[in-house]
C-alpha cells in the first residue's frame, strides 16, 4: 500500500474500493489499475489493484472479525506488502515472515500471477495496457494465454484481460475464463463503479450502509444489478446467469441456504424484496458473526504457539462467505489447463523474483486444485531445515523401545518398601502398595496372587498368608535348597572317587539305598554327614572329566515328560553299583518314582524310570532334569538326545 | 492431477475446499498414533500419551467436519498402564465387527469403543504362561487380512500370534537372537520382524521350523528399529535403522541387498508408512522435521546421486509418528513433540485410484 499512497496523485483516492466493487460486480479475478510511473514519466506502473480470485490459505493474524469488504481489501493490501517484501529481495525467507502477514506458501497460482504483474512496467504503446494507453482505446484480449508475448507478455492464467483508459492511466480487469467481448461491460464498469462514484453511493445507502457488516458481496452485487437495470440492461443478464453458479456453490454450505434462497429470491424479485433480504442477511450475519466470533476465539488460543506456522482451524470459519464466492472462480479454474503453462510462468517468476522460490513455486502449480499441505522436494528447501543438534537422535523412538520396555519390569524389581531382602529378583507387592489407584491391573494382579498360592503351596513350613511372608520363606526354602544340593554333590564326588579307588563304596550303598524312595521332605530335613570343603570338590572334578570319555560313547539319556508322567530312559555301561549310583542321583531329583525297570544286555544298562508329575516337576524345566541326571551320574557321559 | 481429478467427481468436495492442515494438540507428547478406518469413523484418530510413568492416557480425537476442530472426545479418553509402544484400530472397513482398539505395552490390551461412548477393556492377552514376565511388546500389529489375528513383538526376543476372538495364543516363536522391535504382515500368514540383532526375518505361520533373514544391518548388531510392509505389492518392505537417515527398501525376492536406499532426511528417521493405495509411494520422516513423499516407481533401476523425494512437508519439530489413513488415502497424519497433525493433499499426486470403493 505504500506505493498506493505515495502516488496519491495520479492514483484517485478509494480507487481501490470502486476496483474491488467492479471487479467483484462482474466477478472477474482482478483489476488493476496501471499509472504514469512518478518517477519515469512515460512508463505506466502499477497503480493499485484488488485481487477477486481464488486464495488458498488465510491467516488469522488479527482476531478481529472483518466482512467480505474487507477481507478482499485486506489481502490485496497484504499480496502488496508481500511483493513488497520479495522485490526488496530479502536473501533470508525466514527473516522475512514476521514483518509480512502472508508468505510466499499461502499463494494460489492466481495470486501469483497477480503479485507477478506488480513486477511490470510498461512503455507506453507497449504492452496491452502501453498500448491501450496510446490509443485510447478499450482493448479485449480474448485467449491471452496464448497470445504473443509482444501483444501480452503476461501471458499466463487470465484468459480474458480487458483494458481500458481511465483517470490518464489504463484500468486492466482480467479473469481466468473466456468471456467474449463485450463492450457494454467495460461502459457498465465505467459508469457504475467508477467515473460517477457519487450516484452509486448515494443510491446505495440502504446497502451500502450495511457493507461494514455485510458478510456477502454478493449484496453489492444486487445493488449493482438495481443499478444496472436502467443503465445497462443487457448486463444485468449477464451477471444474473454469473450468480447462478454461485448459488450452487454456495448449496455446499449448510449454514448459508438462508441467504441462498434470499438471493435468489432478491434478484428474480426486485427492488423490495432486496431491501428485505438485506435486513435479514443483517441480522443473519450478525448471529453469524458472533458464533464466530467465539468459535474463533477458541482456536486462536488453543493454536496460539503455532498459528503463525500452521493453518489455524478458525481461518475456515471467517472465510465462509468469501470462498464461496470464490469457489465459483475455483472451479472454472480447475478447467483451464494451468501446466502448459508451468514453466513460462514459472521462469518469468522466479527471474522477476530473482529470489530462490522454485520451492514454493512448485506446489502450487502442481497441487493447484487440491492445495497439497506437501510442497515439492527441493534440496535448497532443506538448507534452512533444522538439525537439532545435540539432541539424541531418535529420541522418542528410543525411549519406546529401550526405556519403556524396562519400566514394565523395572516396577517388579525395584519396590521401595522391600528393604529387609536383597534376593529377591522380583517384589510384585510394587503393583499393589505402588499403585493404590484403580489403575493397577486386575489381570496382572490375577495372575500374581495364582502364581503366589502355587510359591506357598510349594513352600513347606509357610507360616503366614501375606506376600511378604510367603516370599520369605521361599527364600529361605531357596537358600536350604541350595544347601544341600552343595552337599550333596560333595558327598556324590566322594563316592565317586572312593568308588573309583576302590571299586565298590560300601558305604555310599548304603546311603543310596537310604535315601532310595524316601520322601522328599526328608532328604530336606535330613541333615548330612559327609561333609567336605569345596576346594575337595574341585579336586575331584578333573579326575571325573578324564574318566568320561573313555567309557560314555553310547551311553544315552532321555527324559520326557507327557501329560501326568515324567520318563527317564538311559543307557549306559553296566558295571557294579551304577544302578545304586543312578538311583541315588535321581532321588535327588525329588521325583515320586513309581517304576523302574532295568535290564542289562552285552555290558550295557538299559533303565526306565517312570514317575508322577509332580508340583517340582513342572518348574523344573527338562533341560534341568537333564543336566542333574548328568551331573548325578558318573559313568554317563554328556551327550542327550 | 488435471482433468482426472476433478473435484466435481466425488462427493468428498466439501473438505476440500478446507484447509489441508489440521493440528491438535495434546497435553503431553504423543507417540503412539492410528487412523481409524470404520467407514463410519471419518477423521477419527487415537492418540497416546510417552510419560515415563504407570499412568499414561489414551485418547479418541476426531476432526469435525463443519468447523475443522480436531476434538478429544472425553469420555472416549481412558488410562494406560505404561506407555503404548503402539496402537491400532481394528482393519474394519465395512464395520461388520464391534469397534476395537488395541494396544501394546506391558501387554497386549483389546479396548471395546461401545457405541454409548465408553472405552472398556476387551481383553488383556498375556503369552508367558509361566511367568509373570511377559516380555514387554515394542510393537505390534493387526492382519487386515484376518482380522482376527494380531502379531506382538517383545523384548524377550519372541513374536507372538494372538488369536483375539479367542483370546489365546495362537504361535509364540523365539524370532531373534536379541529384542524384536517390531514385526509387521504380509499376508495371511506371513510376518516379518526386525530385532536390535540387526536382521529382518520372515516368517510363514505354516512353517513354523524356518524363518528367512532377508537383511541384515551392514554393521553387525546395528539394530532395526522399525518395518513396514508394502501393503499394496507385499514383495517390498522398508526399514529403519538406529541413528540412521536412511530407510532401507527391501524386495523379499533378493534377499540381502537393499533394492534402493531413501537417504535424503538430514536427520535420523523415525517412522515410515507405505501408501496406502498407491504400490510405489512412501512416506518417511525424521528428526529432521521433515516428512518426504518418496515416489519408487523407478526403484530398481540407479539414480545417479541417489532417489529425491517428490514432495515434502516441515512440521515444527521431529516427527515421530507418521500414519497414513487407509480408508481415505488423501490424508496422512503425523505427531511431533505434543502435536498430532493431519495432513491433506496426498491422493492428488497418485491420482484417483485410491479411494476404494
Amino acid at each position: 500500500m505504500a506505493t498506493g499512497l505515495q502516488m496519491e496523485g495520479r492514483v484517485p483516492e478509494n480507487l481501490k474500493k470502486k476496483l474491488a466493487l467492479a471487479v467483484r460486480s462482474i466477478q472477474w479475478s482482478y483489476a488493476i489499475f496501471w499509472s504514469i510511473s512518478a518517477t519515469q514519466p512515460g512508463v505506466l506502473e502499477w497503480g493499485d489493484g484488488y485481487y477477486n480470485g481464488d486464495i488458498k490459505t488465510r491467516k488469522t493474524i488479527q482476531a478481529l472479525e472483518l466482512n467480505a469488504d474487507q477481507l478482499g481489501l485486506q489481502r490485496s493490501e497484504q499480496l502488496r506488502e508481500l511483493y513488497d517484501s520479495l522485490a526488496a529481495g530479502e536473501a533470508n525467507p525466514q527473516s522475512r515472515r514476521p514483518s509480512v502477514a502472508l508468505s510466499p506458501e499461502d499463494l494460489s497460482d492466481t495470486e501469483w500471477y497477480y503479485l507477478v504483474c506488480m513486477s511490470f512496467v510498461f512503455n507506453i504503446g507497449q504492452g496491452l495496457p502501453g498500448r491501450t494507453l496510446a490509443n485510447g482505446e478499450p482493448i479485449w484480449l480474448r485467449n491471452a494465454h496464448f497470445a504473443d508475448s509482444k501483444v501480452f507478455s503476461r501471458s499466463l492464467l487470465a484468459k480474458t484481460v480487458v483494458c481500458f483508459p481511465f483517470l490518464g492511466g489504463v484500468i486492466e480487469l482480467g479473469v481466468t475464463d473466456l468471456v467474449l467481448e463485450d463492450p457494454s461491460l467495460i461502459q457498465h464498469i465505467k459508469t457504475s463503479f467508477l467515473e460517477i462514484p457519487h450516484p452509486i453511493i448515494s443510491k446505495k445507502s440502504a446497502g451500502a450502509g450495511n457493507t461494514r457488516n455485510d458478510k456477502n458481496p454478493a449484496c453489492a452485487v444486487l445493488d449493482q444489478d438495481n443499478l444496472d437495470t436502467k443503465l445497462v440492461p443487457r448486463v444485468q443478464g449477464e451477471e444474473l446467469d454469473m450468480a447462478s453458479p454461485n448459488n450452487s456453490s454456495n448449496g455446499f454450505e449448510p449454514n448459508q441456504p438462508a441467504e441462498d434462497s434470499f438471493l435468489v429470491e432478491g434478484i428474480n424479485g426486485g427492488v423490495s424484496q432486496v431491501q428485505s433480504w438485506q435486513f435479514m442477511d443483517e441480522e443473519f450475519s450478525n448471529c453469524v458473526h458472533h458464533s464466530m466470533n467465539s468459535s474463533d476465539c477458541i482456536s486462536q488460543t488453543f493454536v496460539e504457539p503455532e498459528n503463525a506456522v500452521s493453518a489455524p482451524k478458525g481461518e475456515l470459519v471467517n472465510d465462509h462467505c468469501l470462498q464461496d464466492l470464490l469457489e465459483c472462480n475455483h472451479t472454472k479454474m480447475c478447467f483451464l489447463d494451468l501446466r502448459s503453462n508451468d514453466l513460462h510462468y514459472q521462469s518469468v517468476l522466479s527471474s522477476l523474483l530473482k529470489s530462490s522460490h522454485q520451492l514454493i513455486l512448485g506446489p502450487c502449480f502442481q497441487n493447484y486444485q487440491r492445495e497439497s499441505s506437501f510442497v515439492s522436494w527441493n534440496k535448497k528447501g532443506l538448507a534452512h531445515c533444522q538439525n537439532p543438534g545435540g539432541e539424541t537422535p531418535q529420541k522418542l523412538l528410543k525411549k519406546v523401545l529401550f526405556v519403556v520396555p524396562r519400566m514394565h519390569v523395572g516396577d517388579l524389581f525395584d519396590s521401595p518398601e522391600d528393604n529387609g531382602i536383597k534376593d529377591v529378583v522380583w517384589r510384585p507387592e510394587a503393583d499393589e502398595i505402588g499403585m493404590s489407584n484403580a489403575l493397577a491391573e486386575r489381570g496382572q494382579k490375577e495372575k500374581l496372587n495364582e502364581r503366589f498360592f502355587t510359591l506357598k503351596s510349594m513352600v513347606p513350613s509357610i507360616s503366614k498368608d501375606d506376600k511378604l511372608s510367603i516370599l520369605d520363606d521361599a527364600i529361605e526354602y531357596l537358600k536350604e535348597l541350595e544347601r544341600r544340593v552343595g552337599e550333596l554333590e560333595s558327598s556324590r564326588e566322594l563316592t565317586e572317587v572312593e568308588a573309583r579307588t576302590r571299586g565298590k563304596s560300601q558305604d555310599s550303598v548304603e546311603r543310596t539305598s537310604d535315601n532310595y524312595g524316601n520322601k522328599k521332605t526328608d532328604n530336606i530335613k535330613k541333615p548330612l554327614t559327609n561333609k567336605r570343603k569345596a576346594c575337595d570338590i574341585d579336586e575331584t572334578e578333573p579326575e571325573r572329566n578324564r574318566v568320561v570319555p573313555k567309557e560314555g560313547s553310547t551311553d544315552n539319556v532321555i527324559v520326557s515328560m507327557t501329560n501326568r508322567e515324567v520318563l527317564i530312559q538311559m543307557r549306559c555301561p553296566w558295571r557294579e553299583g551304577v544302578l545304586l549310583e543312578i538311583m541315588d542321583a535321581i532321588s535327588n531329583l525329588q521325583l515320586d518314582f513309581h517304576s523302574v525297570q532295568s535290564s542289562t544286555a552285552e555290558g550295557m544298562l538299559s533303565l526306565n524310570i517312570k514317575s508322577k508329575v509332580t508340583f517340582k516337576i513342572l518348574f523344573v524345566q527338562t533341560d534341568s532334569l537333564h543336566s542333574t541326571i548328568f551331573k548325578n551320574i558318573p559313568s554317563s557321559n554328556q551327550n542327550p538326545t | 492431477m488435471g482433468a482426472s481429478s476433478d473435484p466435481t467427481q466425488d462427493g468428498s468436495d466439501e473438505q476440500q475446499k478446507r484447509s489441508e492442515i489440521y493440528t491438535y494438540e495434546a497435553p503431553w507428547n504423543i507417540y503412539a498414533m492410528n487412523w481409524s478406518v470404520r467407514r463410519d469413523k471419518k477423521y477419527r484418530l487415537a492418540i497416546a500419551s510417552l510419560l515415563e510413568q504407570y499412568p499414561n492416557r489414551v485418547e479418541i480425537v476426531q476432526l469435525d467436519d463443519s468447523n475443522g476442530e480436531i476434538r478429544s472426545d472425553p469420555n472416549l479418553s481412558f488410562e494406560h498402564p505404561y506407555p503404548p509402544t503402539k496402537t491400532i484400530f481394528i482393519p474394519d472397513k465395512e464395520c461388520q465387527k464391534p469397534d476395537l482398539l488395541a494396544t501394546s505395552s506391558d501387554f497386549l490390551r483389546v479396548w471395546r469403543i461401545s457405541d454409548d461412548h465408553r472405552v472398556e477393556l476387551k481383553c488383556l492377552l498375556n503369552g508367558n504362561k509361566n511367568s509373570d514376565f511377559c516380555g514387554p511388546l515394542t510393537s505390534f500389529d493387526w492382519n487386515e487380512a484376518e482380522p482376527k489375528r494380531i502379531g506382538t513383538s517383545s523384548i524377550d526376543t519372541t513374536c507372538t500370534i494372538w488369536d483375539i476372538e479367542r483370546e489365546i495364543v495362537d504361535t509364540q516363536l523365539i524370532a531373534h537372537d536379541k529384542e524384536v522391535y517390531d514385526i509387521a504382515w504380509g499376508g495371511v500368514g506371513v510376518f516379518a520382524s526386525v530385532s536390535a540383532d540387526g536382521s529382518v526375518r520372515v516368517f510363514d505361520l505354516r512353517d513354523k521350523e524356518h524363518s528367512t533373514i532377508i537383511y541384515e544391518s551392514s554393521e553387525p548388531d546395528t539394530p532395526l528399529v522399525h518395518l513396514g510392509w508394502n501393503k499394496q505389492d507385499p514383495r517390498y518392505m522398508a526399514t529403519i535403522i538406529m541413528d540412521s537417515a536412511k530407510v532401507v527398501v527391501l524386495d523379499i525376492r533378493y534377499p540381502t541387498l537393499p533394492v534402493v536406499e531413501l537417504q535424503r532426511h538430514q536427520a535420523s528417521v523415525n517412522a515410515i508408512a507405505w501408501a496406502p493405495h498407491s504400490s510405489c509411494h512412501i512416506c518417511t520422516a525424521g528428526d529432521d522435521f521433515q516428512a518426504l513423499i518418496w515416489d519408487l516407481s523407478s526403484m530398481g533401476q540407479p539414480v545417479e546421486g541417489g532417489l529425491d523425494p517428490i514432495l515434502a512437508y516441515t512440521a515444527g519439530a521431529e516427527i515421530e509418528q507418521l500414519q497414513w489413513s487407509s480408508s481415505q488415502p488423501d490424508w496422512v497424519a503425523i505427531a511431533f513433540s505434543t502435536k498430532l497433525q493431519i495432513l491433506r493433499g496426498t491422493s492428488s499426486l497418485l491420482g484417483h485410484k485410491g479411494e476404494e470403493g
